[in-house]
């Protein structure tokens, strides 16, 4: 099994290397544009040296190599052009979250990979959590009864510091509303299994980090999905700079007969640190990248198509780009019925 | 004002129920006298609490009491409050002030043209934790607020009152009005109202609403109410972002004493907050009210506070029926 990574703009893609690494697949990568990047941001073969990875200075020279499968980290506008040369490549997709930053991009790469036969999957690791699971049983089960309400959050700190382009509305799409709305939205999308979102409202602020990025850095977001459900997410960037840890995701689940309570990051040891003058935060308990990259190399050795799915992917962003026309507006926003693909 | 001469201070309690049995103990370990009219559990009241008289008219509650604590039903404060206004007597008035804004903003008027002072119970602002959370905002822990959270979760009420929103208002009306004027307090007055409400179909009452507020200075609240099946502990939590930090709690991860029995306890803590190892919100409350009554210092609450927490109520009212974002009119923000 040969996987390649293209570009390592999104960190994740360190992640994900190491993850591959411990399965045994062979690994290449490129990170042509690492040139472009400000000072002090790291990239190209220097990172790729780090990682113990094979390094190719083109996205050609990548693909004539034959890979399997790719996985795209590169910064989220750029994600349509190298799922498209995956695609014609003959490379099945593991292509980081969000899928893209306008939805005509995101219909054109599921287009690419289906002309092609090949696999879109989506970076959404939170849905690979075994609490995520317990969730989702817990809710099949009927022990939670009827779904009511949900508020989730999955609020960090401004990736400014490690990556730019985060804050660039080009490259990324927009701020906090574009980065964290699309988790939570895609557990919704498995929780809630063929129940559309119907209507979405947003509205954010840029109050935090003011002055230095234009993107917002708040949001709150909520769905209306055809089941019922009502749904609220805090999308904002709002874990401060010296927090002891990225950031987190929750999501409460209120039911007819039980309200759950899901903290994707709970599993720690706390403490305080003299030597940092800082919280302690020890993560433990299973690493979700591991489950989302092992699945993805599986569904491409077992000849099947892995969830979550470009059309996930869509879904998805169709309620981000609500939200910013929500924003725009001042009012909530109808979903255009969902195209069917199948 | 009509004054009564000579006696010791005493409260007027109109209603004998849910929250009658917060408020009465209150004013009795503060030393005030108390009658109590209300049309039913009056007698059952007093005896539990072993303190005050029960009296078998509003007329003659007014006429033997210095101030009148409004116990009742939404629907029915703020005739309550006019008819006290009327009588001279100073009104302290559980949340919300009134069923609607109109009534709200009437009763406030009877009061300032009686000359009687007038507070809403909107207990949450003498709730330690959020005492704790709203100082420190104050003096810029997190420096500008810029993103909260808070959530409420109990048993739904058990008097049918309660679920018939023309009368109570609904759980929005009912139960985050507490947080929405927290939210306010917070970060000031508000601009924009949307809310959305589920009620589960079925003889389950389980509903939840959710409710987005954009302040006028740009900051974002989002407050969840939910009314759960019986046994549902109650439960609070927040959370207040800023420019320069945060700030967060959640009532059910800060328990000083914790006893595993190893039964299963079904019996959860309903429709109020169980307040252990602290003196009790109400009796905070109700000392603050009292010391303003008898010529202190006004408390941390005004009518005027409590009339902009039904409006916000009823904008996310509005925003559940037309589905449509409310804009709230700023002239009505500003204290009269």
């Amino acid at each position: 099994m040969k996987i390649a990574i293209m570009s390592f703009a999104h960190l994740h893609a360190v992640s994900y290397v190491r993850c591959l690494q411990a399965l045994g697949v062979e690994l290449t990568a490129s990170d042509p544009d690492h040139v472009d990047r400000p000072a002090g941001e790291a990239g190209g073969p220097a990172l790729a040296a780090e990682l113990g990875v094979p390094y190719v200075d083109s996205y050609a020279e990548l693909l004539e190599g034959k890979p399997d499968g790719v996985v795209v980290c590169s910064e989220n506008a750029k994600h349509r052009e190298l799922v498209e040369l995956a695609a014609a490549a003959g490379a099945h997709v593991l292509c980081e979250k969000p899928i893209a930053t306008t939805l005509a991009d995101a219909r054109a790469m599921i287009d690419a990979c289906a002309a092609s036969n090949v696999n879109l999957m989506i970076a959404y690791p939170v849905r690979f959590s075994p609490a995520f699971a317990a969730l989702k049983g817990s809710l099949e089960s009927g022990a939670l009864g009827t779904p009511v309400a949900v508020t989730g959050t999955n609020n960090g700190q401004i990736p400014l510091d490690q990556r730019a382009w985060f804050v660039d509305p080009e490259l990324a799409g927009g701020g906090s509303l574009t980065d964290h709305t699309v988790h939570v939205a895609d557990l919704l999308d498995s929780l809630f299994d063929s129940a559309r979102a119907s209507s979405v409202y947003a509205t954010t602020n840029k109050i935090m980090h003011a002055g230095k990025v234009e993107v917002e850095t708040g949001g709150l977001v909520s769905i209306r999905y055809d089941n019922g459900v009502s749904a609220t997410i805090d999308c904002s960037w709002s874990k401060p700079p010296s927090y002891p840890t990225w950031g987190g995701l929750t999501l409460q689940l209120v039911g007819t007969r039980g309200i759950a309570d899901m903290d994707a990051f709970s599993q720690r040891v706390d403490g305080h640190s003299e030597s940092t003058g800082n919280g302690v935060w020890l993560s433990y308990g299973t690493n979700s990248d591991a489950v989302l990259v092992a699945e993805f190399v599986s569904s491409i050795a077992e000849g099947r198509a892995p969830q979550p799915d470009g059309e996930v992917g869509y879904r998805t962003l169709q309620i981000v780009a609500a939200g910013y026309e929500s924003v725009r507006t001042g009012q909530p926003v109808s979903l255009a019925p969902i195209r069917s693909e199948t | 004002m009509s004054v009564r001469s000579g006696g010791n201070y005493t409260i007027g309690m109109v209603g004998a129920g849910g929250i009658a049995n917060s408020h009465l103990p209150s004013w009795l370990s503060l030393g005030a006298d108390l009658v109590v009219f209300s049309l039913e559990g009056a007698p059952e009241l007093v005896r539990r609490h072993g303190g005050g008289s029960v009296v078998g008219s509003l007329d003659q509650l007014l006429d033997a009491c210095d101030a009148v604590d409004v116990c009742t039903p939404t629907y029915t404060h703020a005739e309550i409050v006019c008819r006290a206004a009327a009588a001279g007597r100073q009104v302290f008035c559980e949340k919300p002030l009134a069923r609607t804004s109109v009534d709200a903003r009437a009763a406030i008027d009877a009061c300032v043209q009686a000359g009687v002072q007038l507070y809403p119970g909107h207990v949450v602002r003498y709730f330690p934790e959020f005492v704790a959370m709203h100082d420190a905002v104050r003096a810029g822990a997190v420096g500008e607020v810029a993103v909260q959270r808070f959530s409420r979760t109990g048993s739904a009420p058990s008097q049918p009152w309660f679920l018939d929103e023309t009368l109570s208002g609904g759980l929005v009306m009912d139960q985050s009005i507490h947080d929405l004027d927290f939210a306010r307090w917070n970060a000031g007055e508000v601009a924009t109202v949307f809310a959305r409400q589920t009620i589960a179909p079925g003889p389950d009452v389980v509903r939840s609403c959710q409710v987005i507020l954009t302040h006028s200075n740009g900051a974002l609240s989002y407050v969840s109410g939910t009314w759960a099946r019986p046994g549902t502990t109650f439960r609070t939590r927040f959370e207040v972002a800023g420019t320069n930090g945060l700030l967060q709690h959640d009532s059910r991860d800060h328990q000083p004493l914790m006893v595993d029995g190893g039964v299963v306890d079904d019996s959860g803590t309903g429709l109020l907050p169980a307040t252990p190892f602290v003196e009790s919100p109400y009796l905070t409350e109700i000392r603050e009210i009292y010391t303003a009554f008898r010529g202190g210092p006004p408390p941390r609450v005004t009518a005027e506070d409590g009339y902009q927490a039904v409006r916000i109520a009823e904008a996310a009212v509005a925003s559940l029926s037309t589905g449509r974002a409310i804009q709230l009119d700023p002239e009505e923000g500003v204290v009269r």
